[in-house]
């Protein structure tokens, strides 16, 4: 599927316990870590409240709690879609932008499934809220390759068979494809270390060892 | 062996006489054993609608070869829409409410709240509860809701517009407990006043992945079993003994970690329920809601275009299948419900852990006289955790007794998971093998030689004896003065060559020269796709390539599971007499426009062509030109193997070189050599990847992996990637893979199954084997963890006698 | 993760002005993000730094090295100036997590990092660290956790350049809008969870890590700093060493010897060092240091082995940081 996608059309609804000023009381008063026994301490925190929401200083940016409209650069477009401050940016990536190359598998950063890049610097979209890639250049896997024709990484990554059920492969493709960009002649101590956040059950990793070395050959020999 | 003739639908009489005891039946030669050891030809009676018989790889032209993944392009692109990755208009999104204590009633479930809670569409409390073991007599626990018996036990479900909304409402689910004592600790659970599991006997069905016991099985206490296999005299054969064998070994609790977790989207919509499914088993998942629903199979359709792993832990619908079909149908919307990593770890199905005493008695020369195996392992709260597969069926042995016990704690319940007991079975019994050939003295090939009938395996070792990295074994254990100590160590396993009849396929030839093939089996990583396209471009004459594959979809003919390592086995030779059909169909229908008689028509290159020298060969496209009709197929199900019960296992052998450090008790795997047959090898690449698959497994098993239960809380504490680990980038040896062409006359493919057999089953009892050759120290739990190797090697050393 | 406001700051003193009332700082967000995720931390406001580019960067200075708080881990293990003179910085840095982590993860962020025992991170477990009076290690699982220096708390410090910092003699930068700016050596920056359960180090909520100052090492001195693990690619610390050696000549004038993976905070061993001071480095007296430095060990009921495992991580480290050994196979980080 294409990146060209509309954004998602429903919003996400806000939480019931937020007043359309933001957060309530009983939110607030959690996220401080007090007590209810603490409260009475607080007179007039109803006003602290209103108070952090008056007009902020130009170097603050105030964010939701309820969802608002972002352009995030992805793929080298403009894409719009809804956020909240919560939203992890492979959420909105792949429910806010039905882009679904991206996968969530562990949700901690540890799999790496979530691989994308910001400013071409391989991250875990996991663990990357969406407000931080405001401003930065996002690439997914579905940037890697224009419509039908594979770059050199992935059809050697076909050809090796570094493929098997295939849900660690966007992320192990954008690992490498890192790689590649930052070094172009590897060798195969530099492949384990790129994917050494990449984990795949299938057993992938000696092919994606050998189709990373041979892709990077490849590229030489083009140069 | 003749050369492949390109195919002719006059094959069916080529060299191949009708029998003449049943003209539904025919004589076919076939190869049959190992090119280059033992390649002979047999023959074998087979209906005469088979396909003209296959000669050996060499001769193919496609099958057999190197092919690229069908779906290779469609997975690096992103492209590839798993279950996870499924959205539907106004699909709503569904989190679980697991219990948080171990053992306990539930006296309340309270939901209003949760109800009420903005986004939320619908909510599902569960009454029926899949999974788990059942008592037989359900009297003895009397409740509206199931018992809780472990900690991550789904007790109901909310269905909302946004993920965030449904993790929210769910939290408000209130749920009262009563709690009840509970055991996870397996030693414990087997005392005699240890907390119960179940208050009386209690039985799990197996699934297609295995597992499971009969209904009559002892149970006492925990203690559900022994479920008794007695061949001989056992007692005899000890005292014939000249060396008695007698260890005890203990493996771990595993759990999968598929990266795609278990879940499915569900649409229930009045004509027909939807459900794209995480699944082994498109049919299993159909199946289990039908039943669960009181539906008409033909109401419910499944799908699974991809899947990310499975393992053995994806079949039936499940509790996630159910809830979101239940969730669906009350919020008249779709359902997306899968599980997170934490729940995926302990509730979805685990590998049972083992705790085996073997005994193994032996003539000087080698000759088993008695193996007697005693084995608990715990599947948590469900069933299926014997581990005498191996013990039973890999050696010739005159007597043998086996015991197999299920020990109920309060945890998650198993589910089949690769081979299962059998990495479990072969860690005990071929560690105690090797043993025996140290104390008689015997090389531990030659005595395997002398052990085992198996043909295929006696190949294989000889390929490991030619092989360099054995040649580079020192025999003395222990050579390596140093602090790194070296050591190359052998093991085999067996599995079996299971076929499901439920294999059905269809290929249809379209006017414009289109060709697909058709079948509800679903491809879980291990390429059937791309295995069902060379079949079908072998027969026609045309690349894979071109060939479209629709699988994975209910709605096409009936497909086996992917599990028991049966789907090439099964649905290849029921894809390839479909191709057959359709291919012979095709021919009659646009023989008349051409001018020929369908007898004389070949396909092959792309070509139709005729042994008649008035023809010119005509592109296939052309030719499907002129069909008068816009679509030709056939469908064809698999027929029962030629010669059953020959032939019924498959196997390999791996052998292993470690790097042990013996001052810090860290095991490097630097090299593992795998060699398995698997009858007739499909795509030579898929299969490496399989076996390359199951040695990493095996390896993760062996050093890393292990599913911590905190004793007190019965809460496990490591249901993350994170602290549950498998086996990254650095872990991974050199691998060399040999297949042995190995074939058996069993099908029209002859094909057979590797994702078990393959690299799981036997590199564990490698990596012991070769602990063993490297220290002179056996260490006989799992997994073999810095603490559990230092604490082997601070060991006294036993004498050279005992050894 | 629950919901939450999230001021997005591009000066310090923005983000000074936000600490109060509970908001929680986020830099690179990754454990911040994992507590948030497993529901033990539930902000309702998070005060984002990563946009201030005053915190950013490496700086040499007379002193030695200043670097802003948002320096991230990639950026510190491939600095040549820090792999080059603070060689232990960047091995810490360069090992920890994994690469797509560190291109993230921010020394500031390290240094405050959250303690990993699975009882800590589990919201189900309500453990001393979290207000009430009971740990669950003790009787529990604990092969993960501290032989030593534990008190009523075994979980280990965390963070492995925390262990290169403190070797290094490094000080953390604090800001506040209230009060004047400190600056807190490492050794005195975290607390034991005897002196208070409730605070891992002597931040205040109001204040803002800022920077990580350096000295600079004596000229010859030589650094490593190595990490065992039961994995090699992406574990935490089962072991880990921490060492800096002032040589003069063949002699080791003055060694300091670091441990993470230890005791709840990091520490050095004046056992290990007194066993290498004034002596040459060489097998011996690397293995007699290892050995000393676990004078004091109490071990738990699953985790006797560090004892064992410790003097060898120890004595390689040493030999390494002296050029006789080469960086272990078996140490995370490099194959």
């Amino acid at each position: 599927m294409s990146e060209h996608q509309p954004p998602h059309k429903e919003l996400p609804e806000a939480p019931s316990n937020t007043t359309t000023k933001g957060i309530t009381r009983r939110g607030f008063l959690k996220g401080a870590g007090i007590t209810a026994a603490g409260t009475a301490l607080l007179d007039g925190v109803q006003g602290l409240e209103q108070q952090a929401h008056a007009a902020v200083p130009g170097d603050v940016k105030e964010y939701g709690p309820e969802p608002f409209l972002v352009t995030l650069h992805i793929n080298g477009k403009e894409q719009a879609l809804h956020i909240e401050p919560r939203t992890t940016l492979a959420e909105a990536l792949r429910l806010g932008l039905n882009m679904t190359g991206t996968k969530v598998s562990c949700d901690r950063g540890v799999c790496s499934s979530c691989t994308v890049w910001l400013d071409k610097m391989p991250v875990n979209s996991c663990m990357t809220l969406a407000i931080d890639a405001i401003g930065r250049q996002i690439t997914t896997i579905e940037g890697v390759s224009a419509d039908e024709h594979l770059q050199p990484l992935q059809a050697a990554f076909v050809h090796h068979d570094a493929v098997q059920c295939g849900f660690c492969t966007p992320g192990m493709v954008m690992s490498c494809a890192a790689l590649l960009e930052k070094n172009p002649h590897p060798t195969e101590a530099d492949v384990r270390l790129a994917v050494s956040g990449n984990l795949c059950r299938c057993g992938t990793y000696p092919k994606v060892f050998a189709a990373t070395l041979d892709a990077a050959g490849q590229l030489a020999t083009k140069a | 062996m003749a050369i492949h003739t390109p195919h002719s639908a006059s094959d069916a009489l080529i060299g191949a006489a009708a029998d003449k005891n049943d003209p539904a039946m025919k004589t076919a030669k076939m190869p049959i054993g190992i090119p280059g050891f033992t390649l002979h030809e047999e023959e074998r009676s087979v209906p005469v609608s088979e396909p003209p018989v296959w000669p050996v790889n060499k001769d193919l032209s496609c099958v057999g070869r190197p092919q690229e993944r069908w779906d290779g392009k469609a997975k690096v692109t992103g492209r590839a829409r798993f279950t996870a990755d499924v959205q539907l208009p106004g699909m709503l999104y569904a989190r679980f409410l697991n219990s948080t204590v171990p053992h306990a009633k539930i006296i309340s479930i309270d939901t209003s709240e949760a109800g009420s809670h903005p986004g939320v569409k619908s909510v599902h409390v569960i009454e029926k509860l899949l999974g788990s073991a059942v008592l037989r007599d359900p009297s003895l626990e009397q409740n509206r809701y199931p018992v809780v018996r472990y900690v991550g036990q789904p007790i109901a479900a909310v269905a909302a517009t946004t993920p965030h909304a449904a993790e929210e409402a769910a939290a408000k689910i209130k749920v009262k407990y009563e709690s009840m004592p509970f055991v996870v600790d397996q030693d414990m659970a087997r005392e005699p006043n240890a907390a119960l599991v179940f208050p009386g006997a209690a039985d799990e069905a197996g699934t297609a992945g295995g597992g499971g016991s009969a209904s009559d099985t002892l149970q006492s206490g925990n203690i559900h079993g022994p479920a008794i296999t007695r061949q001989g005299d056992a007692e005899q054969g000890f005292k014939e003994a000249d060396v008695i064998v007698d260890a005890r070994y203990t493996t771990q609790v595993q759990t999968h970690c598929a990266l795609e977790t278990h879940g499915v989207v569900a649409d229930w919509k009045p004509d027909l329920l939807t459900v794209y499914a995480s699944t082994q088993g498109t049919a299993s998942v159909r199946e289990e809601l039908a039943a669960y629903f009181q539906l008409p199979v033909s109401k419910i359709r499944v799908i699974t275009e991809f899947v990310g792993g499975g393992f053995g832990a994806k079949f039936g619908a499940g509790n996630h299948g159910v809830v979101a079909a239940s969730l669906s149908r009350t919020a008249g919307m779709p359902v997306r419900l899968m599980l997170d990593r934490a729940e995926e770890h302990v509730s979805s199905g685990n590998r049972p852990s083992s705790d085996q005493r073997l005994r193994i008695g032996a003539k000087k020369d080698g000759t088993l006289t008695a193996i007697q195996l005693i084995s608990f392992g715990t599947a948590g709260c469900g069933t299926g955790a014997g581990c005498a597969g191996p013990a039973q069926n890999l050696y010739k042995c005159a007597t043998l007794h086996v015991e197999e016990n299920d020990v109920f704690i309060n945890a998650g319940p198993a589910s089949a998971f690769r081979a299962p007991g059998h990495p479990q079975g072969v860690f005990a019994l071929e560690q105690s093998i090797d043993e025996l050939a140290a104390r008689l003295n015997i090389e531990p090939l030659d005595l395997r030689d002398r052990i085992d009938e198996n043909p295929a395996r006696r190949v294989e070792r000889q390929l490991v004896r030619e092989s360099a990295l054995w040649k580079s074994r020192n025999q003395i254990p222990n050579a390596d003065r140093g602090v790194i100590k070296r050591g190359i160590g052998f093991a085999q396993g067996v599995w079996y060559r299971n076929v499901s009849m439920n294999s059905a396929a269809e290929v249809r030839v379209h006017k414009d020269g289109s060709v697909e093939v058709l079948s509800a089996v679903q491809d879980i990583g291990t390429g059937i796709k791309t295995v069902l396209a060379q079949i079908v471009a072998e027969q026609f004459g045309m690349p894979p390539a071109s060939v479209e594959v629709k699988i994975g979809d209910t709605n096409y003919p009936v497909g086996p599971e992917s599990g028991g390592s049966t789907t090439t086995a099964s649905i290849t030779p029921a894809a390839r007499d479909a191709a057959w059909q359709a291919a012979q169909k095709f021919l009659a229908t646009v023989a008349p426009a051409l001018g020929v008689k369908p007898d004389d028509l070949t396909l092959s290159d792309g070509m139709v062509r005729s042994a008649s020298s008035k023809f010119q060969p005509i592109a296939f496209r052309s030719a499907a030109a002129k069909m008068d009709i816009d679509q030709v197929s056939a469908q064809a199900r698999r027929v029962p193997d030629y010669a059953p019960k020959k032939y019924d296992t498959i196997g390999g052998v791996d052998v292993a070189e470690v790097a042990v450090d013996t001052e810090t008790g860290r095991i490097h795997v630097k090299h593992v050599l795998a060699v398995h047959d698997c009858g007739r090898p499909m795509n030579p690449g898929q299969l490496v990847s399989q076996i390359n698959g199951g040695v990493i497994q095996g390896i993760s098993y062996t050093l890393f992996e292990n599913r911590l239960l905190d004793p007190d809380y019965g809460i496990m504490v490591n249901s993350d990637l994170d602290k549950y680990k498998i086996a990254g980038s650095y872990e991974i040896p050199k691998i060399e893979v040999q297949l042995t062409e190995s074939y058996i006359g069993q099908s029209s493919t002859d094909a057979s199954g590797i994702g078990e057999p393959g690299g799981i089953i036997a590199t564990p009892a490698a990596i012991a084997n070769a602990f063993y050759n490297a220290t002179r120290i056996r260490i006989r739990q799992l997994p073999m963890t810095p603490d559990v190797v230092l604490a082997a090697l601070n060991q006294p050393q036993p004498s050279m006698e005992s050894l | 993760m629950n919901s939450f406001t999230l001021a997005d700051c591009s000066t310090i003193e923005a983000a000074l002005l936000q600490l109060k009332n509970g908001a929680t700082v986020k830099a690179g967000g990754v454990d911040l993000l994992d507590r948030m995720k497993n529901g033990t931390d539930t902000p309702a406001r998070l005060v984002s730094i990563r946009n201030i580019s005053a915190l950013h960067g490496v700086q040499a200075t007379p002193e030695g090295l200043t670097i802003g708080a948002l320096t991230t881990l990639a950026e510190i293990s491939e600095d040549p100036t820090i792999r080059a003179q603070y060689t232990i910085l960047s091995d810490a840095s360069g090992c920890t997590a994994t690469p797509h982590i560190r291109n993230m993860a921010t020394i500031g962020g390290n240094v405050l990092q959250q303690l990993q025992c699975w009882y800590f991170r589990s919201a189900q477990f309500q453990c001393i660290r979290k207000g009430k009076e009971i740990c669950f290690a003790f009787s529990g699982l604990n092969q993960y956790h501290a032989i030593m220096d534990y008190g009523g708390c075994p979980a280990v410090a965390p963070s492995s350049t925390a262990v290169a910092l403190l070797a290094l003699n490094a000080s953390v930068e604090l800001a506040s809008h209230a009060r004047r700016k400190r600056t807190v050596a490492i050794k005195d920056f975290y607390v034991q969870p005897d002196a208070n359960p409730h605070r891992f180090n002597i931040k205040a909520d109001d204040e803002l890590l800022t920077a990580i100052h350096i000295p600079k090492p004596a000229p010859g001195t030589r650094s490593a700093y190595q990490k065992y693990g039961e994995k090699e690619s992406h574990d935490w610390a089962i072991a880990d060493a921490g060492i800096l050696l002032e040589m003069d000549g063949d002699i080791c004038r003055h060694a300091v010897v670091t441990m993470g993976a230890a005791s709840p905070v990091v520490r050095r061993s004046p056992e290990a060092e007194a066993a290498l001071n004034g002596k040459p480095i060489n097998r011996d007296t690397a293995r007699a240091a290892g050995l000393a430095s676990m004078t004091g060990a109490m071990p738990l009921s699953m985790n006797a082995y560090k004892v064992q495992l410790f003097p060898i991580a120890i004595y390689r480290t040493i030999l390494l940081a002296a050029g006789q050994m080469k960086r272990d196979h078996g140490a995370a980080g490099e194959p």
